[in-house]
């Protein structure tokens, strides 16, 4: 089933004088429970393309639908509706309130939509043991490290039951041992929870542990990458090879 | 490009960006022009009566310009704190720290310059609406006309130039303190501070409101009792003392202590208003517990001046019909008899009324007690008191073994009590006469000048005749006669004024004109109100531009929370809900705990400033209260606009 279609997508940013086309005829289709990464050089609009997917920015021209609805026509009000029971975030830099323990700002999604107390208690409880954050919960971020505070990330964008989560370069600013970390739990709660992931990224061993990769080059997909029955290693490999022929940075694994 | 048009580049974009820097400026500026426009300006005199006038409007100036310096180096901190990573970048381009600063002097050179300019004709215009206002409260009839005053300018031009030297050394210090690194760096220090609260902190703030309570409970006390005499001073300043520390501990401890309390009972489940409003003031309100002290105290501190002088301007028309009970006090016989012919000639109808006044040495010992003295001191046993027969007071009906007292002052009310159904005992030349007091009867018969502030006795008219007659002879008075003179037609009584002063009756110790009198009440204490409530507006206004800068500070430190919340999938008008919330506690607090200060204030000694505490109190924190939320409404648009521009 088709949870995110994107179709004949474009944007354009400037004036009638001097226009700059980010995006242009794009076209992309995410599954349900689907583990999507896009990738690409930087400049090729893999951020903007996932600004117009989750509705934080909106397209010059073309359609999005997320779950058969049409995002492109929604009014502001609607869109923040759409955004706190469909949508989840995760990105480079955590934005996690500072202010907040780790357990408030995973709850913050559910206190948005007004879920009961006790209900909101059980599903932090559930997110928090698949993320192992659970001893963590009454804690400030500035008392964490990076992984966990991606953790309590990831834990808040899970935790409402999304149909679909966006991920900005999630593994950005940790090391490499957080970082697979991260990316095993996050494929462990795609499958678990059946939820769709797509993850811009420009690393191809964050990349590796999606299911499929698309690959974009000045505002359009250059081509895609399926793991099928590969292993994780054999996929990785692809990647990297796909990468030297796009002309992107050259991978030395 | 050249550094000087990289100056002026800079200044062009920053126009745009500082208004807040320039809108202190020039404020500043513009409200120091025109009260020292004042101060040079020839009518102040008729206002005022010459040279107590200017000087009150002189040390006014000086505390203008106290509070105007502070709070241009306050904005002037935001302002270079917001381009600290500018400052970084020039310096890793290559620019030495001293061409920094020198780009900088330059810059605020111009905007000084400018806002000069601009804030000295805003406040030309602004004086004449001053001067009208001085006219009105101290009720001189002039004609406030538009003159520009070059001392004035000049003086400004002197303290605002004294004041951009201040700040080029603040500038300096900041540049020099700082390196590269810590300059990018600067405004994510703020957001480093959040800790936990600790049960240390709960004492804190448990001590402090320990100390606000324990402040305002002595205050209650002050006039009251066990603490006067030479303790009233230590009170005072005890007072003062645990109040201002009281309220740094409260904000210190008691508010994040209180905010988590509730924020506990919500176990991790907080909805946007929480968000917005409770976590953000608990760590806020730490780090600002320091002026958020400064600022409730002296909010406290101005309504409680405004306040006072608001209540002795109110009741100076009370307070002159107390001290001068008639129109004219004459206590000489053959001086009222010329004041009253000479009233006959010019047609201006009156009536009079005379009566000997009786000293007589009195042994209060019984019935008097003096606040923070012993009871029954022996002081008081020996003193002396006007005797007046109830025939002359007539409102009264006294018997003969009784006595009365009148003319009780108010303020001395506060300190002396009285304990009826005591013995008063009078002393003649010969006998002595032992009266039971009966209580003090508020009514006023004698202007305070005659009696001395002091309760005046009231006896059975035969008990009179016989003290009259039984006068100690070696026993003598200032005043021995008392003739009051009131004017039938009020309309008449500028003439009957002319008069008494052409006859130079005025000159004499104890005549008075109650005209007179209430003319010189009302400027004197008039301009008092004006002074006062005008610093007390420049107060105001700098302290809620203070809270609103730094409320914008916030805001631009808290937009990636909003952008967060906003890709959560609040709205818009959600995040304005909890902003409004938050706005109301943040400039509430320190609003409410001022206005509580300067009650306990004024409570503890408004009488001694007139005779209507409660009106005249309420309209000012009512209009205070009202112009203060004026800056709190703008910080709220000012959110607004941020939370706009968050996504």
């Amino acid at each position: 089933m088709v949870i995110l279609q994107a179709t004949k997508i474009y944007k354009t940013y400037g004036n009638k004088f001097n226009k700059q086309e980010v995006l242009s005829a794009l076209d992309l289709e995410v599954n349900k429970g689907e583990f999507v990464s896009i990738m690409g050089a930087s400049g090729s609009g893999k951020t903007t393309l996932l600004n117009v997917l989750s509705s934080i920015d909106r397209v010059s021209q073309g359609t999005i639908s997320i779950e058969g609805q049409n995002i492109n026509q929604m009014k502001e009000k609607q869109m923040a509706e759409f955004r706190k029971r469909h949508l989840g975030f995760i990105f480079q830099d955590y934005n996690l309130l500072d202010t907040l323990t780790v357990k408030e700002n995973i709850l913050l999604p559910l206190s948005v939509q007004k879920v009961a107390k006790k209900r909101a208690n059980e599903k932090f409880h559930a997110v928090a043991e698949d993320l192992g954050i659970a001893d963590i919960a009454d804690k400030y971020p500035n008392e964490i490290s990076g992984g966990q505070k991606q953790r309590t990330s990831a834990a808040r964008a899970f935790i409402h039951d999304p149909s679909i989560i966006f991920a900005d370069e999630p593994t950005g600013a940790l090391d490499s041992k957080a970082a697979s970390d991260l990316l095993n739990k996050l494929s462990e709660l795609n499958t678990k929870r059946n939820a769709s992931i797509v993850m811009v990224t420009h690393d191809p061993l964050a990349a590796s542990f999606s299911e499929r990769v698309v690959f974009i080059k000045d505002g359009q997909i250059y081509t895609q990458l399926y793991k099928g029955d590969q292993t994780r290693n054999e996929f990785f490999n692809d990647i990297i090879k796909t990468q030297g022929v796009l002309g992107g940075v050259q991978h030395d694994a | 490009m050249t550094l000087n048009q990289l100056i002026f580049r800079n200044i062009k974009k920053n126009l745009k960006h500082y208004y807040v820097y320039i809108f202190a400026l020039v404020f500043s500026v513009g409200l120091y022009f025109s009260f020292v426009t004042l101060q040079f300006d020839p009518a102040l005199d008729d206002a005022t009566g010459g040279v107590k006038g200017a000087a009150a409007i002189k040390s006014g100036s000086i505390l203008l310009i106290v509070i105007v310096s502070i709070f241009l180096l306050y904005a002037n901190n935001l302002f270079i704190k917001r381009r600290s990573k500018e400052i970084g970048l020039f310096q890793l381009i290559g620019m030495t720290k001293g061409t920094v600063f020198r780009i900088l002097s330059v810059e605020n050179f111009v905007l000084y310059i400018g806002s000069l300019l601009v804030g000295i004709f805003l406040g030309f215009s602004m004086s004449r609406l001053l001067m009208i206002i001085l006219f009105k409260v101290t009720g001189v009839t002039d004609v406030a006309t538009l003159r520009f005053s070059l001392e004035a300018m000049l003086q400004t031009i002197v303290v605002f130039a004294v004041i951009y030297v201040l700040i080029l050394i603040m500038n300096a210090l900041f540049i020099k303190r700082q390196s590269i690194l810590s300059l990018f760096s600067v405004t994510t220090v703020a957001q480093q501070r959040v800790q936990k609260v600790t049960t240390f902190q709960a004492f804190i703030g448990v001590v402090g409101i320990l100390l606000i309570s324990f402040g305002y409970y002595l205050s209650t006390r002050l006039f009251s009792g066990a603490i006067l005499g030479e303790y009233l001073f230590l009170t005072m300043v005890v007072i003062l003392a645990s109040v201002v520390i009281g309220t740094y501990l409260f904000y210190k401890g008691s508010v994040s202590f209180i905010f988590n309390l509730i924020r506990k009972r919500k176990g991790g489940y907080l909805n946007v208003n929480d968000v917005l409003s409770l976590s953000s003031i608990m760590f806020r309100m730490k780090s600002n517990s320091f002026l958020l002290m400064i600022i409730t105290t002296l909010s406290a501190l101005s309504i409680a001046l405004l306040s006072l002088s608001y209540i002795s301007y109110y009741s100076v028309e009370k307070t002159v019909e107390r001290t001068i009970p008639t129109d004219f006090t004459i206590p000489n016989t053959e001086r009222a008899a010329e004041f009253t012919q000479a009233l006959e000639k010019e047609n201006v109808a009156y009536t009079e009324t005379a009566t000997d006044l009786l000293t007589s040495p009195v042994d209060l010992s019984q019935v008097l007690s003096i606040l923070g003295e012993v009871p029954g001191d022996q002081s008081y046993s020996n003193t002396r008191m006007i005797v007046m027969s109830e025939k002359t007071v007539k409102k009264v009906d006294v018997e003969e073994n009784e006595v009365l007292f009148i003319n009780s002052d108010s303020v001395m009310e506060k300190f002396m009590k009285f304990q009826a159904d005591k013995q008063v005992i009078f002393q003649g030349e010969e006998h002595s006469y032992d009266l039971t007091f009966k209580g003090v009867e508020n009514l006023v018969i004698l202007p305070t000048r005659i009696t001395y502030a002091f309760p005046v006795a009231v006896v059975d008219d035969q008990v009179f005749q016989r003290m009259l007659v039984d006068k100690d002879s070696s026993f003598t008075s200032e005043f021995t006669e008392y003739h009051g003179v009131n004017i039938n037609n009020k309309n008449q009584l500028e003439i009957a004024n002319a008069i008494f002063n052409e006859l130079e009756i005025n000159v004499w110790a104890g005549h008075e004109s109650k005209y007179e009198e209430r003319i010189n009440q009302k400027q004197s204490v008039g301009i008092t109100m004006f002074i006062v409530g005008f610093l007390g507006l420049a107060f105001l206004i700098t302290s809620g531009c203070i809270l609103y800068f730094k409320q914008m500070d916030e805001s631009e430190d808290e937009k990636s929370n909003y952008t967060i919340l906003r890709k959560l999938g609040f709205t818009q008008s959600d995040l304005l809900k909890g902003i409004q919330k938050k706005q109301l506690f943040n400039f509430g607090i320190p609003l409410v705990v001022g206005l509580l200060h300067s009650y306990f204030a004024v409570k503890s000694g408004w009488f001694l400033f007139g005779t209507e505490m409660l009106t005249p109190m309420i309209i000012v924190m009512f209009i205070y209260t009202a112009l203060y939320s004026i800056f709190g409404l703008l910080s709220v648009i000012n959110y607004k606009r941020v939370i706009k521009d968050s996504l």
